[in-house]
């Protein structure tokens, strides 16, 4: 049987899937920061409070308060890009979502178990003791499932040739165990959540009004330490992933094709100013080098996605029946949106004489 | 066909979504309303200078985020998931056609949370207006966020102008998207009110417990009007298929409507609770009942709603198989497994049916039925169904009852599909047929003297297939009704009918001369027919033994209607019970001549194999109560009649009694189909491919059955019912065709709609026919009594009288035609399984030879010399051809 021939059509599109790309690079891109910000900062907290107990209580205070509205900004963020690989790519998302379906539809109760149990962390931070350990594991750990299962759907769509695994095993409980870069994908992703949430603690650390204070800056160095860690080891576990493709796709980062070649580069360029910014504790520029490097991390993704998918796909075989009305109805309501969130965020945090009366 | 089906057994027929989306969907109307409550309460407390009800509204917006953002947010995306995995296809018509108006959703979302978590963690730190603005853009965000979705799933129920248009706005701004908004925002401040009662019953002062319970208990009183209003407004936008679904169309529904109108009084009255000073405990009561009474009513809301859709997952563009209108032909033609890419069996074959019928069943049926789950549950669908009822079903899902899409394959698709479920998921190897052990009963015809008989008496049953029912108890569709008709002939030259001056009298085998011994009939004749009728006694008053009447018409003695059952007084299986007859001089009471005959009855009907699993009881043909039940309660599921319980409150009641048929005395409601166009209208549309096994499914004429009723010389010469009769398409259509001539418009189309004529092109091209009375003409292919030239019946070409038929029939000289040529379906010479002489038992007598009367130049048998006329009719003095 061959792949080709599982793969469902596709559904027309509405405008130039240009649009949708960008829309779905620019949202996985927010998520991304968020996702990493979030299990980072988890994989910390529960590492500081189950190896490193002397000091880490403040700074684990710090992460119990950011964490849960970490996750609901990160669960709002994934929608968005979820909802547009579906209309780019449904034919194969659909497809591994359901071969994996036991696993996928788990994901809602393993959120759910996580979010409520960072919620219950940051409540009971004081009055629960070293207990509250329990539900920082749980959260962590089941992110990290939640984020195993992303890597498995996120490369089982890219790999028709394992589906016809279905026809044995119809229930929902493939994985794609099998594929080369699944590990590598993975571990890198996680190593970047830890380099992420240690620059989040570091920007949290800094920007706090009394960021010169020792505590603070002890704070910062030990987040940095974390970045700057994890960012090293992603040199090994990046080539691991790299030299785990496929030829023909390891071949568009290394010249085949210009701009995955160019946001490799780029990427790594980033990768190291970072590196030496947060080496010489320069929080913002290490901030401002790696949000760079994630850029290209996202784009060189897409880059990954098209060369994979290359045999039997390209966006631009999709048809358009033009609805471009609709695409101005979310420019206008993302526009009304944001200026609705900006005005929030200035009442919020506006000073108010009123305060108290 | 175009994405892989997720092999859910227990869990399937829609129990995940009915689990994510009834509590998801719970929590986010709360979300919305409690927006505002959250809003107009904290103004409340400003306006009161409360700092009580301050207090009141912080925790209840610690218990609001909780709820709604983790437990709302996280089971809104499970929604998601689990509709893509579920039906990928609708999912992705819904994504493609919608992406903007999620991402707009989106935005809302984004909104919503933002201004959720300012509003919380900024309570007390920032001024009061400034805070209430948050709350306001909190609401506002959440009601749009609403808006939104309302507009893209009540598409999924009325797509409008879409489906021609395509045009996003069509979708969003569809016929019901306005009146659901109004009902769901209405139902958002109904639930806020709800949930405020769970936070405020836990206030340990009572004065501010009662004040806030009081107060959260008109947020339920106030939107309950525009609730009931909306709704009705919301039912009345739906095309007039959906609200016949759900007014009763769709067994599934009907639980659901009851809760949704049945639940408000207890809402209102759990308000009123509230608002009266009753103990803190019943209170705390009061509002968790009221919170699970408002999960039910939400869910039964929203099954409503998706099952108003049925067969549609979007109503007019994709069927709940996840085909998509416009597909289906080509699944007929080319077929499921050919057309679905996820099939690893491209052709049905005798060596992988299962697996195919496996395949099938994940395409085609899994996207509702689960296997042994909770909904839906594909194994108790179909308990009743042999592998023949399976297909039945399969071959009318669709047609008549519209919850269901039609089954979209081939013939060996579904015979596959029907293999698997009976005997892959049930694993039943039932018989096809009703057995019966065949005693051979002896055959002894009466000693005929023809030097010096003086009369030669022929008898016959007027019905040569008869079949009835014995569960009285629960309903009838016929009862014990037999006739038997004689003509007796005085022998001579120039012979004679006579007409009086003489009794003939009849009585049955004594081994069947107690019939209440077997069936309950009697028992319940009262309910039946509307009067009492003595034990063993028939319809007309006549038992099992007495006097013939005399019929000047037919000029022929005649005992109607007389109580004959199938069985013997000691239980066993006889469907040829035998009458005596005895011809004696009127005056001297001399015996002038005596004959038998059998009186052909059954009981082998054929309902078991599609209302009670084929199953044989106590090694009878009968009907068991479980058959008989069964089928009362699918008359009263789609015909919305009692029959059941009525039927368990002692009250049966006889088919005829709505349903104008025989016995003529039941007259029927007029404006009820006739019992046979009903029976044979209705199950054409199930059974229209079954060939000649759609006749002998229901009436005992197959010829590996118990009764073998088919048995004259068309049997013997492989004619089948067909021949006669036709198709069952052209059977039922005729008869529908008379109701509708009769005024019956509407019930008679309803059963034609889907039915088409193996025979004429056009319903119009029809020729109406009434049951009982027009029937297949014997001359239409004996043409002038000459041999036929076509073994097969011209359609449209039916007796038009009752008395033209056959049974009633009298040729040139007097005699009825089934004197001479027997019963139908009987016809000399025939060969009873029973006993193979059985139906021959006058030309034995009288001619030592199983054929007609007089054939064969056997003339003097009533003329006493050779004839050389052919008085009775053409061709009579012709050599039988089809002798044995």
């Amino acid at each position: 049987m061959h792949p080709a021939t599982l793969i469902p059509a596709p559904d027309t599109i509405p405008v130039h899937w240009g649009w949708l790309k960008f829309f779905l690079i620019l949202t996985f891109y927010l998520h991304l920061l968020l996702m990493n910000s979030m299990l980072g900062i988890g994989i910390i907290a529960l590492f500081k409070s189950l190896f490193d107990r002397s000091g880490s209580k403040e700074y684990n205070r710090e992460i119990s308060a950011k964490l849960p509205y970490t996750i609901a900004f990160t669960v709002n963020m994934g929608v968005a890009p979820l909802l547009f690989i579906q209309v780019l790519y449904g034919q194969f998302i659909y497809t591994s979502s359901l071969l994996m379906a036991v696993y996928w539809l788990s994901i809602t109760a393993i959120l759910i178990i996580a979010y409520y149990s960072a919620y219950l962390h940051h409540y009971t931070f004081d009055s629960a003791g070293p207990a509250r350990s329990v539900f920082m594991a749980i959260t962590v750990i089941n992110l990290l499932v939640i984020g195993f299962f992303f890597s498995n759907n996120m490369t089982m769509m890219l790999s028709p040739e394992t589906w016809a695994r279905y026809f044995s095993s119809p229930g929902g409980t493939l994985l794609n165990l099998g594929e080369p870069t699944l590990i590598p994908r993975y571990l890198h992703f996680i190593l970047s959540a830890v380099a992420v949430g240690g620059l989040f603690m570091a920007l949290v650390w800094k920007l706090k009004p009394h960021a010169h204070a020792s505590a603070c800056r002890e704070n910062i160095k030990q987040s940095l330490n974390w970045f700057l860690m994890a960012t090293l080891m992603q040199f090994g576990v990046g080539t691991w992933w790299l030299l785990a493709l496929p030829r023909h796709v390891v071949r568009i980062f290394m010249g085949g094709n210009t701009w995955a070649t160019a946001f490799f580069g780029l990427g790594l360029l980033g990768t190291i100013l970072s590196l030496i910014f947060g080496y010489k504790a320069r929080v913002r520029r290490c901030a401002g080098a790696t949000l760079l490097t994630i850029l290209c991390m996202v784009l060189m993704r897409d880059a990954l996605r098209t060369a994979m998918l290359e045999p039997y796909f390209s966006l631009g075989m999709l048809e358009i029946d033009p609805q471009y009305g609709s695409l101005l109805l979310f420019l206008v309501f993302l526009g009304l949106g944001s200026a609705a969130i900006v005005y929030m965020l200035k009442l919020a945090f506006r000073n108010n004489p009123e305060v108290g009366s | 066909m175009n994405y892989p089906v997720w092999e859910l057994y227990f869990s399937g027929g829609g129990f995940l979504m009915v689990v994510i989306a009834v509590v998801h969907v719970y929590v986010a109307h709360f979300a919305v309303g409690g927006g505002l409550f959250l809003v107009l309460t904290e103004m409340k407390a400003y306006r009161e200078n409360n700092g009580d009800i301050l207090a009141y509204v912080k925790s209840h917006t610690r218990f609001f985020l909780l709820l709604t953002m983790v437990f709302g947010g996280i089971t809104g995306v499970g929604i998601w998931f689990t509709i893509s995995l579920l039906s990928p296809t609708a999912t992705s018509t819904l994504v493609h056609t919608f992406v903007f108006g999620w991402a707009t959703e989106w935005v809302c979302f984004l909104g919503e949370i933002i201004a959720l978590f300012l509003y919380y963690y900024r309570f007390d730190k920032i001024d009061r207006s400034s805070h209430l603005i948050l709350g306001w853009l909190y609401f506002i965000f959440a009601w749009l966020s609403l808006f939104f979705i309302n507009g893209i799933i009540d598409f999924m129920l009325t797509p409008g102008d879409w489906l021609q248009t395509k045009s996003f706005w069509d979708g969003f701004f569809n016929p019901s998207m306005l009146p659901a908004l109004v009902f769901r925002t209405a139902l958002c401040l109904f639930l806020a009110g709800i949930f405020g009662f769970v936070t405020a019953v836990f206030f340990a002062r009572p004065h501010l417990r009662n004040k806030m319970l009081g107060y959260c208990s008109r947020w339920l009183i106030f939107p309950l009007p525009v609730m009931v209003l909306s709704a009705l407004w919301y039912f009345a936008v739906l095309p007039d298929a959906v609200q016949s679904m759900i007014l009763g169309h769709s067994p599934e529904i009907a639980p659901a409507v009851a809760l949704f109108g049945g639940l408000l009084p207890v809402f209102l009255i759990l308000a009123l609770i509230m608002r009266l000073k009753v103990p803190a405990r019943v209170q705390v009561v009061a509002a968790f009942v009221c919170l699970m009474t408002g999960l039910v009513y939400m869910g039964a809301f929203e099954w409503i709603r998706e099952a108003g859709r049925r067969p549609y997952l979007i109503y007019g563009h994709t069927y709940s198989t996840s085909v998509r209108v416009g597909e289906e032909a080509a699944l007929y033609k080319d077929g499921i497994l050919k057309s679905a890419r996820w099939v690893q069996h491209r052709t049905v074959t005798l060596e992988n049916e299962q697996k195919a019928g496996q395949e099938i069943f994940r395409i085609a049926c899994m996207g509702c039925h689960s296997i042994g789950g909770p909904i839906n549950d594909i194994l108790a669908l179909t308990a009743d169904y042999s592998m023949m009822g399976m297909q039945a079903q399969l071959n009318g899902q669709g047609k008549l009852l519209t919850y269901m899409p039609p089954f979209m394959g081939t013939g060996d698709e579904r015979w596959a599909l029907a293999r698997y479920i009976v005997r892959g998921l049930h694993n039943r190897q039932e018989p096809t047929r009703d057995t019966q052990e065949l005693n051979e009963i002896p055959v002894e015809a009466p000693v005929f003297d023809p030097a010096i008989a003086q009369y030669v008496l022929l008898a016959w049953s007027d019905k040569g297939m008869h079949g009835m029912t014995d569960n009285d108890r629960f309903w009838s569709f016929q009862p014990p009704d037999s006739s038997i008709y004689a003509q007796l002939i005085l022998r001579g030259e120039t012979p004679e009918i006579v007409t009086g001056g003489v009794t003939i009298a009849y009585a049955v085998e004594k081994d069947h001369a107690v019939p209440s011994s077997q069936v309950d009939f009697w028992t319940y004749a009262k309910a039946l027919t509307g009067r009492t009728i003595p034990a063993d006694t028939g319809l007309s008053g006549n038992t099992l033994s007495g006097p013939m009447q005399f019929d000047d018409n037919l000029m022929a003695f005649h005992a109607e209607h007389l109580p004959v059952v199938p069985y013997r007084n000691d239980g066993s299986f006889n469907p040829y019970p035998r009458f005596k007859l005895e011809a004696r001089d009127g005056d001297t009471g001399e015996l002038l001549a005596q004959t038998s005959l059998v009186t052909p009855v059954s009981t082998e009907m054929g309902c078991k194999k599609c209302h009670g699993n084929a199953r044989q009881i106590d090694g009878r043909p009968n009907m068991d109560d479980h058959t008989a039940k069964n089928i009362l309660a699918v008359h009263d599921r789609i015909n919305k009649t009692d029959l059941l319980s009525s039927a368990r409150k002692g009250q049966p009641l006889l088919c005829q009694t709505c349903h104008p048929g025989n016995p003529p005395d039941v007259k029927g409601k007029s404006e009820h189909l006739s019992l046979s166009a009903a029976m044979h209208g209705f199950h054409a549309n199930y059974m229209g491919d079954l060939g000649d096994d759609a006749c002998t499914a229901c009436h005992p004429s197959a010829s590996d059955g118990a009764t073998h009723a088919f048995r004259g010389i068309h049997h013997e010469i492989e004619l089948t019912c067909a021949n006669c009769h036709l198709s069952i398409q052209d059977h039922a259509l005729s008869l529908l065709a008379g109701e509708k001539h009769a005024g019956k418009k509407t019930r008679a189309e309803a059963l034609m709609k889907h039915l088409a004529s193996p025979s004429v092109d056009a319903h119009d091209r029809i020729a109406p026919r009434t049951a009982w009375a027009g029937q297949p003409d014997c001359l239409n292919c004996h043409v002038e009594f000459e041999p036929p030239e076509t073994d097969q019946v011209e359609y449209n070409t039916w007796t038009q009288t009752a008395d033209q038929r056959y049974s009633r029939r009298t040729g040139d000289a007097g005699l009825m035609c089934m004197a001479c040529h027997g019963a139908t379906h009987a016809i000399y010479p025939a060969r009873n399984p029973y006993g193979e002489d059985l139906d021959n038992l006058q030309p034995l007598q009288y001619q030592g030879a199983p054929y007609p009367i007089g054939s064969n130049g056997e003339c003097r048998v009533c003329h006493t010399i050779d004839m050389e006329d052919e008085i009775h009719h053409p061709n009579m003095l012709g050599e039988f051809r089809n002798t044995r």
